[in-house]
């Protein structure tokens, strides 16, 4: 088939406004919503935790069960329009690192009613770094986005812990921010 | 030298492969996503999504989705050669 060079750059025009189209319509679909949720929720279980300490873990988890139920319900709309093909191999080691991190280490290797995390700060902090293990292991797998913000919140949260720990809760409440702010950022350059 | 895909270059066709070649390898659109995305109707879409799929360019899958029907639409590497292909030939009609 033959065309004139302007119905050729007619047809890249229609091209180009559908691929833009195609990107508005998948903005919100960038991962952002998670990360406005969780960073939320950072904010407001490290303020709670600030104030009241070991008294803040019922409404902690209450938060934090409320997140996981609001993450499933994200993924089951957004997975109803777009869907990718998750790798299994990464879900394999994500629940790997899971279930070593939750079951294996604190309930079979140390036992968690008896075992001294030194602190509730430690223990806190433990349990938010096998997290961000995962958003390094995404990282790795997808994009090194993940995997930075996972290895800058671990170093904070660790170095806090073990140096600074008066500011632990305030660095916790900071990476909040950070998680909710790079929400914007996803939503806004990603394409 | 790239030939011109006659299949691909009718217009809601084209306007269909921009968009799902947008998509990354693997992912998959929802019927009424992709429908809503482009401004098309359901028969209009339909028909070329037939057309598109007869020649091995998308791959459509239909599921169940919270007990509903789903048809989630994705482009083949077949599909994805010919679309580049078809761009590259415009561009070369294009006066240097």
């Amino acid at each position: 088939m033959n065309i004139s060079p302007e119905e050729a750059a007619q047809a890249l025009r229609e091209i180009e406004a559908s691929r833009s189209a195609m990107r508005r319509a998948i903005q919100t679909h960038r991962g952002h919503l998670y990360l406005w949720l969780w960073g939320c929720i950072w904010v407001v279980v490290s303020i709670i935790n600030w104030m009241y300490e070991q008294r803040a873990l019922p409404a902690m988890l209450w938060i934090m069960g409320f997140g996981c139920l609001a993450t499933v319900v994200i993924g089951m709309v957004q997975g109803g329009q777009i869907r990718a093909r998750i790798d299994p191999r990464f879900m394999k080691v994500c629940a790997t690192l899971l279930i070593f991190g939750y079951c294996v280490w604190p309930f079979l290797l140390g036992d968690l009613r008896s075992y001294d995390f030194r602190s509730y700060k430690g223990a806190y902090g433990y349990f938010t770094v096998i997290w961000m293990q995962l958003y390094m292991v995404a990282g790795i797998w997808f994009d090194s986005f993940w995997f930075w913000v996972g290895l800058a919140v671990t170093v904070i949260i660790v170095t806090t812990l073990m140096f600074a720990p008066a500011l632990f809760w305030g660095a916790t409440l900071l990476l909040g921010l950070v998680l909710f702010g790079s929400g914007f950022l996803v939503r806004n350059t990603w394409h | 030298m790239n030939e011109l895909d006659s299949i691909i270059h009718q217009p809601a066709r084209l306007q269909i492969m921009s968009a799902i070649c947008q998509l990354g390898d693997g992912v998959r659109v929802d019927f009424t996503f992709l429908k809503d995305s482009l401004g098309l109707t359901d028969g209009n879409l339909g028909a070329h999504l037939a057309t598109l799929e007869a020649k091995g360019y998308i791959a459509i899958d239909k599921e169940f989705v919270a007990r509903r029907p789903k048809t989630f639409v994705a482009a083949t590497p077949a599909g994805r050669a010919a679309f580049a292909a078809h761009v590259a030939a415009l561009h070369s009609i294009l006066p240097k």
